[in-house]
């Protein structure tokens, strides 16, 4: 790899892209330079997929250009891509989860064989390993079974497998990295690996286009930025001449004061949510107490215990000792149905796996958790009530859908989430337990969600916030409840934090 | 694409459709006779034989033979019974128990269709029923065994009280065990039949040999028909006592129970109905009242034979 | 140029259609053709009401396993529920016990099955399909058991309770014979009315098919998965008890094994009628006419004189293709 920095390695030219009427590309440019990590922001609907896809030879664009190391090339076909050096890594992993980690990594190669038959498991771990190191991850073992693994180490096993040589052919190296929102799924110590996987690859000379909706992560990694609207590239700079607040009106036309809107209301003193020595078996012993009106955050590492926090008040998880009072009293027999119709509501961590009945409609999955309260009787289903609660959640929360009775698998993931929302807006509650409200959605989205949070709190709900992105924490929450190894480690007021100082607090540390 | 889709879903259509005209050019015009034959039984070696008689019988006189098997289910019985009715065939043979099917056979007196009885069981509603005796049947493999041990002796039965021809032979059996007061039922077995009966009346057989290890603690085994007896017999193989002479009887007498009782290993003897005969008096008890003539037999008995080593080439070169 | 021109309007409407009904023009076209090739006898009153009451029976399992399949899961036990609720009744009017005692022992033991299946699928958490194939083997066992192996019928069958299955109410006459709308059928007829409305309807059967679309999601959302997955199973129980009671009535007899037969039967209907949803998920309306599909294949077959082994390939491969045929028609759109 001779290509020294800021040399272009690799460029689309002019990408243009017809779906029937609408133009999902308009004269789309992109130029990756060698040893650069080049960040590619948009709003869903931008574009960004669509010229993904054209550069992995899997859309055809109707007209668009591709050079490599200034001469020009032709990608027909994603063996193409794959010839030229182009390795594509996406937030759904294609892993066989019953397989190692290292016959993960060799999925779709040939393994090393003894006598041409067998083959040869030595071999086959030790490269594995090799490439593991190299990769600063050496503590993934290639024996393990993937599924046992996290998350964000099964995604850097499977980055680790694109930068496998290839067996016996050395002529086709990885040069060219796509990572297409790699950390929506990663807690914060998992990104942290991740990126300094992605400064491996960079100092071996690859180029690295790197997707994401996180503004702090593109600061902290990319040397420039390319942003996307409606099809067309609006700009390109260095990440040193430009500011989060640049970035975001090139995507959507508003500023970052307005992304998190401000606080328009005192917090009530009065308590709404005491915790004394809640105990399960994730969580040990945490105790706080939530005020009407006020907006809580929970940070913490993976498995901190703040996921497990808000299922343990929700009763998802069974409360071992602990005492918990809601409004003043006491409840006991927490579940999560007893939790619904005390006025607690949940958005759980996973939308698709724990919030939605995907074959449902918008409207059965709104009304679930309250179908007694919008029935006949608390027997036969009103559908004229249905409808019309429906409705008017939408409308709160900008829902775009075709109709109430669309099926919620159709949707776009932002919307996707405010069905999860609106769900838990529906029974009027005091407290909304929400566990990482805003990932891997559109920046447009997040900011109705932020809004919809400030105005719940603004009419008295108490809010937990459970979330992995620290500014957003710090922008929208009045203290933030730290969490590690299943403890309330420390209670902090958000104002004048910095990330640095709650990164900190997350690693252990205290801070004055 | 949805244009292709549909073409390929009206092309399914029409394959089934010509599945189905393949299967129905099989039909004989309507207007001659049509008789059908209802049985949950066929897969049975003695409901084979009858309705290949009746079959062999009846297209000599010309008629169109429909034969409908619903393979064990008597529910489906009605309801095909119905279906016969509704299709307006001119007799109806079945062979099944007719308290079972009664509702069926009240669909075809509605429709003044007559129905004959295969081997069913006497009713009102039949024109008659041809079979065998089985009281006879059972009586004669019971004496056989009494006679064979001179009165003393320890017995297996397996019988199976659930099929009311099967369970009849057993009552006799009982009754004639029962009369020497030296004989000894050691276990009435009622085997699983899903199998066959073999298969399983083995295992129950290897149960008690295994509980009865002494040699001629067991005498004889009776069964109500032939399967039991065969599943017995490789039981006491197995187990290594075929010398210990214990006898074995079953009824039916079956290609396979006459093989057994060819090779003299301890099967010693079966009945064998006249399936052909009875399938051949079927059709011309049909025939007969097609032809108008009124048969006043409630039931019609044909006759049967045992079967032992003395006279069992004479069924087997059949 | 690669351009995928758009959709026009109408073509999608058709496949749309095709989706969601092709199922049902599949049905429409099996009538057509058992009534092309015999015109007298196939189309008529008589012939038709013949055949409700043929699948009233399987009827009323497949509705009442609906409600189970809606929450993704099954009951194998379903055939032989129903020959233990008849064999049950029958024992008791043998002992010249009252007919509604038989019949309310019957339904309780429905109820009792239904339930413990609910327990072990849900409470002990073994997979349906295991938990109830073993309770098959146990309530068949029973059967004969409490029957000694022995069928019971003749006059130990009283006539008010077989007399029900000859009966029905009148709707005129065709010819000299009067024509009757037989009491199996309405009972079939009330009991996809009851299951209709408890699935379609109720905050429960909304609540069921949460559970089958997302079982966690449910529990989160403030389901108790529990109690609900025990409710449905015990209505699937009783539903296989009241066949059992019709098969005693229709046959004027019982044995232990004469519903056996229907469970094989009762899940295809419902496979045949999830082809009729967009989502893949069971409706009982669907249901229906799988059973209508099974009913009127059997009828429709054997008028036509085909061999009943013959019958039997074509019933399985016209399931098979109904089913493979909405798979392939999702998977394009």
């Amino acid at each position: 790899m001779m290509s020294s920095t800021n040399t272009p390695l690799f460029e689309v030219l002019g990408a243009t892209k017809e779906f029937g009427a609408t133009l999902a590309l308009e004269d789309a440019s992109l130029t990756l330079r060698a040893g650069e990590v080049h960040a590619l922001m948009g709003e869903n609907g931008a574009g960004k997929s669509t010229l993904i896809k054209v550069m992995a030879g899997v859309t055809h664009a109707d007209a668009v250009a591709y050079r490599m190391d200034g001469r020009p090339v032709h990608i027909g076909g994603a063996a193409d891509a794959f010839r030229l050096g182009l390795r594509f890594i996406h937030q759904e992993l294609n892993i066989v989860p019953q397989l190692s980690v290292a016959e993960n990594m060799h999925m779709g190669q040939r393994y090393p064989r003894r006598l041409g038959m067998f083959v040869h498991w030595g071999e086959l771990y030790r490269r594995s390993q090799q490439v593991l190191d190299t990769l600063g991850v050496g503590y993934i073992s290639p024996r393990a079974i993937i599924a046992r693994l996290s998350a964000g180490d099964q995604m850097l096993a499977k980055i680790a497998s694109a930068f496998m040589p290839d067996a016996g052919d050395a002529s086709r190296p990885a040069r060219v990295y796509v990572l297409d929102e790699p950390t929506a799924a990663l807690t914060g110590e998992e990104a942290e690996r991740l990126f300094g996987v992605i400064q491996a690859l960079t100092a071996q000379g690859c180029a690295v286009l790197y997707v994401s909706h996180r503004m702090d992560e593109i600061f902290r990694i990319a040397q420039r930025v390319t942003v996307m609207r409606d099809g067309r590239v609006v700009s390109e700079s260095l990440i040193a001449d430009t500011t989060p607040d640049v970035l975001i009106h090139d995507m959507t036309g508003r500023t970052l004061e307005t992304l998190y809107p401000p606080r328009q209301s005192a917090i009530s003193p009065e308590p709404l949510l005491s915790v004394e020595g809640l105990v399960t078996t994730k969580i040990r012993a945490v105790s706080f107490t939530l005020a009407r009106g006020e907006i809580m955050g929970v940070a913490g590492l993976s498995a901190s215990g703040r996921t497990e926090l808000l299922r343990a008040l929700m009763g998802a998880d069974r409360k071992l000792s602990g005492r918990v009072a809601l409004r003043g009293k006491v409840v006991n027999w927490i579940s999560p149905r007893r939790s619904w119709d005390r006025g607690l509501a949940y958005v759980p961590e996973e939308r698709r796996s724990q919030g939605l009945v995907l074959s449902r409609s918008i409207e059965d999955n709104a009304v679930l958790p309250h179908l007694d309260a919008f029935s006949r009787g608390r027997v036969f289903v009103n559908r004229r009530r249905e409808r019309r609660e429906t409705e008017s959640l939408a409308l709160a929360t900008r829902l775009k859908a075709r109709h109430p009775s669309q099926v919620v698998r159709e949707l776009s993931g932002g919307n996707q989430q405010k069905v999860v929302f609106a769900r838990a807006l529906a029974g009027r509650p005091d407290v909304l337990l929400l566990d990482e409200p805003t990932r891997g959605i559109d920046v447009s989205a997040k900011h109705d969600i932020y809004q919809l949070i400030r105005q719940k709190s603004a009419d008295g709900c108490g809010v937990l916030l459970v979330s992995s992105d620290l500014p957003e924490l710090i922008g929208l929450c009045d203290r933030i409840l730290v969490m590690r190894a299943g403890r309330a480690h420390a209670v902090v007021s958000a104002a004048n934090l910095t990330q640095a100082d709650l990164l900190r607090l997350c690693y252990g540390e205290k801070i004055s | 694409m949805s244009r292709r889709k549909f073409q390929g879903f009206i092309s399914v259509v029409f394959i089934v459709a010509a599945l189905l005209s393949f299967g129905a050019a099989g039909i004989v015009a309507q207007d001659d006779i049509t008789v059908a034959v209802v049985t949950p039984y066929l897969a049975q070696p003695g409901t084979q034989f009858m309705v290949e008689a009746f079959q062999a019988a009846g297209e000599a006189n010309g008629w169109t033979v429909n034969v409908i098997d619903t393979a064990g289910d008597v529910a489906a019985a009605v309801s095909r019974l119905e279906d016969v009715a509704a299709q307006g065939v001119d007799a109806i043979v079945i062979n099944v128990d007719p308290a079972q099917v009664s509702v069926g056979l009240e669909a075809a007196a509605a429709a003044g269709i007559p129905v004959f009885g295969m081997d069913a069981g006497a009713d009102a509603n039949l024109v008659t029923n041809v079979t065998s005796n089985g009281y006879a049947m059972a009586a004669e493999t019971a004496t056989y065994v009494t006679d064979r041990l001179n009165g003393v002796g320890r017995i297996v039965m397996f019988t199976f009280d659930p099929y009311p021809p099967v369970q009849k032979r057993g009552i006799i059996a009982d009754a004639i065990f029962a009369n020497s007061p030296d004989i000894e039922i050691i276990d009435r077995v009622t085997p699983d039949v899903t199998d066959g009966g073999i298969a399983d009346s083995r295992a129950r057989m290897e149960a008690i040999l295994a509980a009865n290890p002494e040699a001629g603690s067991i005498s004889a085994v009776w069964a109500a028909w032939d399967q039991p007896a065969l599943g017995a017999l490789q039981a006491i193989e197995a187990a290594g006592r075929e010398g210990e002479g214990i006898v074995i009887v079953g009824i039916d007498a079956n290609p396979q129970a006459l093989d057994a009782i060819a090779a003299g290993n301890g099967f010693e003897a079966s009945v064998a109905q006249d399936f052909t005969g009875i399938g051949g008096t079927v059709a011309d008890a049909v025939a007969r009242h097609l032809a108008g003539e009124i048969i006043g037999q409630g039931v019609i008995y044909v006759p049967t034979v045992l079967v032992t080593a003395a006279n069992v080439a004479e069924f087997i070169s059949e | 140029m690669n351009t995928t021109p758009s959709i026009p309007h109408p073509a999608r409407q058709i496949g749309r259609i095709l989706r969601r009904f092709g199922t049902l023009i599949g049905f429409f076209a099996i009538v057509l053709f058992f009534w092309s090739q015999r015109p007298d006898t196939f189309m008529t009153v008589r012939n038709w009401l013949n055949i409700t009451q043929q699948i009233s029976i399987l009827g009323v399992v497949a509705f009442t396993m609906t409600v189970v399949m809606v929450m993704g899961d099954y009951d194998l036990s379903v055939g032989a529920m129903a020959s233990l609720g008849g064999i049950a009744a029958a024992l008791l009017f043998q002992q010249e016990m009252p007919v509604l005692t038989g019949i309310a022992v019957a339904l309780l033991i429905g109820v009792a099955g239904g339930l413990l299946n609910g327990v072990l699928v849900s409470l002990v958490g073994i997979t349906p399909f295991v938990a109830t194939l073993g309770m098959l083997t146990v309530f068949s066992g029973v059967a004969f058991f409490i029957s000694e192996g022995e069928t019971i019928f003749g006059r130990a069958i009283p006539e008010q309770f077989s007399d029900f299955a000859r009966g029905g109410i009148p709707l005129g006459t065709i010819g000299e014979q009067a024509v009757l709308l037989p009491n199996l059928t309405i009972v079939a007829l009330l009991v996809l009315l009851a299951v209709w409305v408890l699935l379609e309807q109720t905050t429960f059967g909304r609540r069921l098919y949460a559970i089958g679309g997302n079982k966690e999601a449910a529990r989160l959302g403030g389901v108790r998965l529990r109690l609900l997955r025990l409710i449905a199973f015990a209505v699937t129980g009783v539903g296989a008890a009241v066949a059992g009671l019709m098969l005693v009535s229709r046959l004027a007899s019982a044995n232990p094994t004469q519903g056996d037969g229907l469970m094989l039967d009762a899940i295809a209907a419902v496979f045949l009628g999830m082809t009729m949803s967009e989502e893949g998920e069971p409706h009982v309306l669907g249901t229906l006419v799988g059973v209508l599909i099974l009913g009127v294949l059997r009828n429709g077959l054997t008028q036509l004189a085909i061999d009943s082994y013959v019958q039997q390939i074509l019933t399985g491969a016209i399931i098979i293709l109904a089913v493979t045929l909405s798979r392939l028609i999702r998977r394009a759109s």
